[in-house]
């Protein structure tokens, strides 16, 4: 874990959690910024700049930029959150960039989800393919059902998660969720945003919502009002740092 | 021919007739005018196109800007002529660093650099040139605004120790793609013939500060051309390797597999097709075995609706009687045909 020296959009100290090889990179952080800043505003892209990292650039990966949004009626709050992927990458040992785009400079404070491997090419070697264990998820009444595209790469210090929502029964449909995911290590918390689902008031983007992953247990409070809308297919794609806390009470 | 001029050529400067004279420690020099052999390359009739506009832009100048040139020249030499590093004039210094930078396309640059940072020198491994490949491979990386400057000689006889007057600019100003430039299709549309097995290739590699025009010290190498090499090249899947007789549904494409992690990196622009929602790549060759699998990558739609969405892709890898295909079939987040997919995506 490190936290930023400083960055040119106006955000707080972010703290960053991370594994780092000697050719890639994998770091986790959550970070709020308001675009209506000057600071913000004036940047041509958004650099963070950080302790030294084990690599010196990286080709791009994804961040997430989420809104969040509640349009109030008469007979009740609905949800209209939404938000997109950047792309990012480290520029050299000391700054992570993240692409600026204007989509969502109205709909401020944005939230920024680092849920992202950095890699290198040209590094002498092939991919390595790692091993896919589909998710065994377990609720109350198996009440939350995901596709078969639902699943866990495990390794040491981290993990690589595709959640694909399929179906909720009638009765939960507004109910906080919670779920069990048997092949989750239990030392991966992380905050995970969930792209997908529909929204009315912004059909550029959708929708996006947020879960939480903390020792194997999956959570969703805040979901948009369309997140069943059909093909819509709401999802989560992300590299998770494990914090290793297995291995810390043997 | 070089000659101590007359006192009628005093402080004259250029060419006329057979003859150019230039200023050089505050005396004019005589001397036969160069004339470049064999066909001008296309970089070259930039670069000399460039020159002429670059030498006249020097009296738009104000005198201010024309003393900081010259006070830069006082402390910049020239090529070495006789052992001697020649003096610059401020107008020499203008002129050779915005040509430098007009190479890399550059903008003229008015003002004399405040800050000269020193230029590195070129490290490299290796130099490979065979009649199909011709790379410079370990170079170790300079970020912007370095870029590498590639100058090659078509292939010379064996017996040729010193053909270095031969070489001409294979690229004018590149960044290598980590750690390796491959100069095969530049090279062959430049000089415009393979290089021969058994043959020399002069070859001169250099940095250039794009923001101030001044270059490193150039590396040389003088390589044998082989009929093969064992440098083995990076296992990527672009829009070169597409099968011809098939066909693909993206508009641009490159999957890069050398990563040595559990990840690829993906860059496609997809264009879908069918009303499925998938689109398909065929490649002229097979990927290794090892790699092939099934990949995941993050999409973001860029349709002219203006969609922006994000999306995931599988993305479906098998090789068959010779070929290799790959599927990027949507996943999560709304379906569009126009969608970049980009990103590390594991491989499985």
């Amino acid at each position: 874990m490190f936290n930023s020296i400083s960055n040119n959009f106006g955000a707080g100290q972010i703290t960053f959690k991370d594994y780092q090889a000697s050719n890639y990179v994998v770091l986790n952080a959550k970070v709020e910024f308001d675009p209506t800043n000057a600071a913000y505003q004036a940047c041509q892209q958004l650099e963070i700049t950080v302790p030294d990292l084990t690599i010196d650039r990286s080709t791009i990966g994804g961040v997430f930029v989420r809104f969040v949004e509640t349009q109030h009626y008469s007979w009740g709050d609905s949800v209209y959150d939404g938000g997109s992927v950047l792309k990012s990458w480290i520029k050299d040992k000391n700054t992570i960039v993240v692409e600026k785009q204007p989509w969502f400079d109205q709909n401020g404070p944005l939230i920024l989800y680092f849920v992202t491997m950095y890699a290198q090419l040209n590094q002498g070697a092939n991919t390595i393919k790692g091993t896919k264990q589909r998710l065994t998820v377990t609720t109350v009444d198996n009440y939350l059902r995901f596709s078969s595209d639902t699943f866990v790469v495990v390794f040491d210090h981290w993990v690589f998660m595709h959640l694909q929502f399929s179906s909720c029964t009638y009765a939960y449909r507004d109910s906080p969720w919670e779920a069990t995911f048997e092949q989750m290590p239990a030392d991966v918390i992380a905050d995970v945003p969930v792209p997908g689902g529909g929204n009315q008031w912004h059909q550029d983007c959708f929708g996006m919502g947020e879960c939480h992953i903390e020792n194997k247990i999956f959570t969703m409070d805040r979901r948009v009002a369309g997140f069943w809308d059909t093909g819509r297919e709401p999802f989560a794609f992300a590299f998770l740092v494990r914090d290793g806390v297995e291995e810390q009470s043997e | 021919m070089i000659a101590l001029p007359s006192i009628a050529f005093g402080g004259f400067s250029g060419s006329a007739k057979g003859v150019t004279a230039r200023q050089v420690g505050g005396r004019s020099v005589l001397s036969v005018k160069c004339w470049p052999t064999g066909a001008a390359t296309g970089a070259q009739l930039v670069r000399r196109a460039s020159l002429k506009k670059i030498s006249k832009s020097w009296k738009e100048l104000t005198s201010d800007q024309m003393h900081d040139w010259d006070r830069l020249a006082g402390t910049a030499t020239g090529q070495s002529v006789f052992g001697q590093a020649a003096q610059l004039s401020g107008m020499n210094l203008y002129v050779r660093l915005n040509a430098n930078r007009a190479m890399a396309g550059e903008p003229l640059m008015a003002n004399a650099p405040l800050h000269t940072v020193a230029v590195p020198n070129v490290e490299y491994e290796q130099v490979v040139v065979t009649p199909e490949l011709m790379v410079i491979g370990g170079i170790r990386h300079q970020p912007d605004p370095f870029k590498l400057v590639v100058k090659m000689s078509s292939s010379q006889s064996a017996g040729i120790s010193n053909g270095w007057s031969k070489t001409v600019i294979i690229t004018p100003g590149t960044e290598d793609d980590w750690g390796e430039v491959d100069v095969t299709h530049l090279y062959l549309k430049t000089i415009g013939v393979e290089p021969m097995p058994g043959e020399k290739v002069f070859v001169e590699i250099y940095w250039l500060d794009t923001s101030t025009g001044f270059t490193g010290m150039e590396a040389r190498e003088m390589v044998v051309v082989t009929g093969e090499s064992p440098y083995q090249r990076r296992v990527k899947a672009t829009m070169d390797n597409l099968d011809p007789t098939e066909e693909s549904h993206v508009s641009s494409l490159d999957v890069d597999f050398s990563t040595g992690a559990p990840v690829a990196q993906f860059n496609a622009q997809c264009l879908g097709h069918s009303n499925v929602a998938s689109s398909e790549v065929y490649l002229d060759e097979q990927l290794p075995s090892e790699i092939i699998g099934t990949g995941m990558c993050i999409g973001r739609s860029n349709d002219s609706d203006g969609h922006i969405n994000a999306q995931s892709y599988l993305v479906y890898m098998y090789n068959r009687s010779g070929k290799s295909q790959l599927t990027f079939a949507h996943r999560g987040g709304t379906y569009y045909t126009h969608t970049e997919v980009f990103g590390t995506g594991i491989i499985y």
